[in-house]
């Protein structure tokens, strides 16, 4: 057969084309470990997220390792705002409660569809600080066009899992100590140094506070309200950039009816 | 049909390898190029370059 040179170059062009497509893929996936989302998790039962899945939460699971649970529902993610460090590695696990969602993180290759009964599960790896908006692109219903959500990556050292809760009476009567139950949790591995400050009129007392990571530390502070007098007094307790506050309220004589009450918010 | 014998008269027969379209050749050339230099920017540019990315948790396994 007689092919002309012309067609013979762009055989060759076209195979090495082919062949050079194949080798920038392979060299994305083996050299640099870019992945495509597949259907290798479990499924899981949308009707009972709860007990399959758990509350939707960001886990720490290793140095710079995170889990996100996510669940995406008519028409909204949960957690909203999902909230990760920089320079991390964080799994998506998304799962869907009623119909298929889609979980596209805006301008990136983070996009999956969002199956029930299917938990879609990516790793990601987030460099730099930024803030991204997760979308659905699935049509899933009226208000399909409103389902959006937050991703932040906050830089590393903004970072905390710390939660601060207390529990505080609101009503003393004149004589008796008011006790201030303060919680703080700590949900990542590492232990959390850290200063608890409570505030109650011009006196400050701190102490000094060391919650394991994964774990709860509690520690009371206690107030005699003779000290204060009777009438309002606000009080003020801290843990790192997280406050709490409220009124404390010392009268002459507790009414009957009146338990005390407890201010947990 | 006098005309048709007249032009048929200016035929010139070529081999083969005397075709040479070099502007075909030329135009084509161009649009691998393009084709050559647009995969490069889609894969590398905006693929890859656009992180966050989803990468293998096989591969994570292997390190961790």
């Amino acid at each position: 057969m007689n092919i002309h040179s012309y067609e013979k170059l762009w055989l060759i062009a076209a195979l090495l084309l082919i062949v050079g497509f194949i080798a920038t893929i392979t060299y994305g996936s083996v050299g640099l470990g870019i992945a495509m989302i597949d259907d290798s998790e479990d499924t899981v039962n949308p009707g009972s997220l709860d007990e399959d899945f758990g509350e939707p939460r960001v886990e720490h699971v290793g140095e710079n390792e995170y889990e996100a649970y996510v669940i995406a529902q008519t028409f909204t993610y949960r957690p909203d705002p999902i909230e990760v460090p920089a320079d991390s590695e964080v799994t998506f696990y998304v799962t869907s409660r009623d119909v298929i969602h889609s979980f596209s993180v805006v301008g990136t290759n983070v996009n999956t569809m969002v199956i029930p009964g299917e938990v879609s599960s990516m790793t990601v790896e987030f460099d730099d600080p930024g803030e991204y908006g997760i979308v659905c692109n699935e049509y899933c219903g009226d208000f399909h066009h409103t389902m959006e959500g937050q991703l932040h990556v906050v830089p590393e050292d903004e970072f905390d899992m710390t939660e601060l809760s207390v529990e505080a009476d609101d009503e003393v009567e004149l004589g008796d100590e008011a006790t201030f139950n303060v919680s703080v949790e700590n949900g990542m591995l590492d232990d959390l140094e850290t200063t608890a400050s409570f505030e109650i009129g011009d006196e400050t007392v701190e102490e000094e506070i060391t919650v394991a990571g994964e774990s709860t530390e509690e520690t009371t502070f206690t107030v005699d309200s003779s000290d204060l007098g009777e009438g309002d007094h606000d009080w003020t307790i801290t843990v790192d950039d997280y406050e709490e506050s409220g009124t404390l309220t010392v009268v002459d004589e507790l009414e009957e009816e009146n338990d005390g009450g407890n201010n947990d918010e | 049909m006098g005309q048709a014998t007249e032009e048929s008269e200016q035929l010139q027969e070529i081999g083969h390898d005397e075709y040479d379209p070099v502007g075909t050749l030329a135009l084509i050339g161009l649009y691998f190029l393009i084709l050559v230099f647009l995969w490069l920017f889609v894969y590398f540019v905006e693929f890859l370059g656009n992180d966050p990315t989803v990468i293998g948790t096989m591969l994570i396994g292997g390190i961790a």
